[in-house]
């Protein structure tokens, strides 16, 4: 029996309601969704509807046509970044995101939008007055992730917010990490434009992910055609959420994540996390006390969006995550996390780290064991031959 | 545990396990293998093969089209390895 410890790059296992949710449509729906007046069609559009609701709910969307279907946070993120910045505009994002922010960035800085990247401290922390500094009149968004994919530290989403706002410019909040784990709410925290993935800590399936738009925040499509409606006409409608969603979208992935997200708001947000938060504690103090192995990233749990990064002395990580997975079953990630601005800043390039990241469903057991396996192994690395 | 063993790099996993899949299929004894820390291939596997059988290797891939980064010849460490050590092997 494996213990997955890989949730930061998919969440495994799902929750069973979740499975059946997905066979169910299949059976009972089917039709595609928005394209047709028969039944089926008609029940696939309202399977749509209610995880889209849901959606709204869990981030505080008070217009649930703002909630935009999408492959996975790469696309939503893409849409928002190629659909927003024109040349000449410049845009601050921070040294701990990801590529999925990272790689549209450069691309769009060689057609003339200006970044500058705001540098995290090495255990992944952002100080927003840095962002406040290098505001200028030309900057009109801000990109950031929510929490490091590397480190899992926190950043602070809402103060940017509120700078943004009184700037009169735009944040665009990366929660991979955090949708479905941190309590996100787009009024409160004064966030533009949110993207998310469905199959991390919301536990839906892959290919699923999305946006949440603010009313006020008008996006070009990156991709247009058919949505089934208004199809007399040639010109792509400009009302959500069809003006965003050309094509037919995963409606199977989105019945699926419809049924995990209902079970995440029925068990509650706050219960998840601190599971979460008492599975990273117990890891971090536990880890810590073993000779050898090197901590990245914050010691404090309640900045930490359950991921955790270390080395072992001596030992490269991918031979650890190996050692791991063939010795114990302990599944990881190990490498750079396409992440290798993140990695930088904890200074951990070019050689990468082991990353070991919890779910809803890791158990305290799990984590004993991980440690109970990475004392042996650290023991058997120092010993001389 | 000293011989010299043949290493194939890919750039992408997809392209690995397309090779992983070509070559099992023609027989070939070989491994899944995390990049060794000299080679560090870009997806963060590698296949080990029996080194004496590169040319034939070479042209099986090239001419199922599966794309490749690297062949390396590499010689794997005289002391045991630290999964050897922990299964006691």
């Amino acid at each position: 029996m494996s213990i997955y410890l890989d949730n930061a790059a998919t969440s495994w296992p799902k929750h069973p309601e979740m499975l059946k949710a997905m066979a169910g449509y299949l059976e009972d729906a089917g039709g595609n969704p928005g394209r047709s007046g028969h039944s089926l069609s008609a029940a696939a559009a309202r399977v749509v509807f209610e995880t889209r609701s849901l959606l709204a709910r869990l981030f505080g969307v008070a217009v649930v046509d703002q909630v935009i279907f999408t492959k996975n946070a790469t696309e939503a993120l893409n849409i928002v970044l190629f659909g927003f910045l024109l040349s000449g505009d410049h845009v601050l994002t921070t040294s701990v995101e990801h590529n999925a922010v990272m790689r549209p960035l450069r691309h769009l800085e060689r057609s003339g939008v200006e970044i500058t990247v705001i540098p995290c401290d090495n255990r992944g922390y952002l100080d927003v007055e840095d962002l406040k500094k290098a505001i200028t009149p030309k900057t009109k968004l801000i990109a950031m992730t929510h929490a490091s994919n590397v480190i899992g530290t926190i950043l602070p989403i809402a103060k940017a917010g509120q700078i943004a706002r009184e700037a009169g410019i735009r944040l665009l909040v990366d929660a991979s990490q955090t949708a479905g784990m941190e309590d996100i709410d787009m009024e409160r925290d004064c966030i533009d434009a949110l993207a998310f993935t469905g199959h991390k800590s919301l536990g839906g399936p892959q290919g699923t992910g999305g946006l949440a738009l603010r009313p006020d925040f008008t996006i070009q499509p990156l991709i247009y055609g058919g949505t089934g409606s208004f199809s007399e006409s040639e010109i792509q409608p400009d009302f959500l959420p069809d003006q965003l969603e050309s094509g037919t979208i995963n409606a199977i992935g989105i019945a699926g994540l419809g049924a995990s997200v209902s079970w995440l708001l029925s068990e509650g947000l706050p219960r998840i996390r601190e599971h979460k938060k008492n599975l990273i504690r117990q890891f971090i103090e536990g880890a810590s006390n073993i000779p050898g192995i090197t901590l990245y990233g914050s010691s404090n749990p309640v900045d930490n969006a359950g991921v955790v990064s270390l080395n072992l002395n001596g030992v490269v990580c991918s031979e650890l995550g190996m050692v791991l997975d063939q010795a114990y079953g302990i599944l990881t990630r190990t490498g750079l996390h396409c992440a290798p601005a993140a990695h930088k800043t904890i200074g951990t390039f070019p050689q990468g780290t082991v990353r070991f990241s919890v779910s809803a469903f890791t158990t305290t057991e799990e984590i004993d064991i991980t440690l109970h396996a990475l004392r042996a192994i650290a023991a058997a690395s120092s010993e001389t031959e | 545990m000293n011989s010299e063993c043949g290493v194939i790099t890919f750039f992408s996993s997809q392209h690995a396990v397309h090779a992983e899949k070509v070559l099992k299929e023609h027989g070939f004894k070989i491994e899944m293998i995390p990049g060794p820390k000299e080679i560090s291939p870009n997806c963060g596997v590698a296949i080990k093969y029996d080194y004496v059988l590169t040319e034939s290797v070479k042209t099986l891939l090239e001419s199922c089209n599966v794309s490749v980064e690297a062949f390396h010849s590499y010689k794997l460490p005289e002391r045991k390895s630290l999964l050897d050590k922990i299964m006691g092997r």
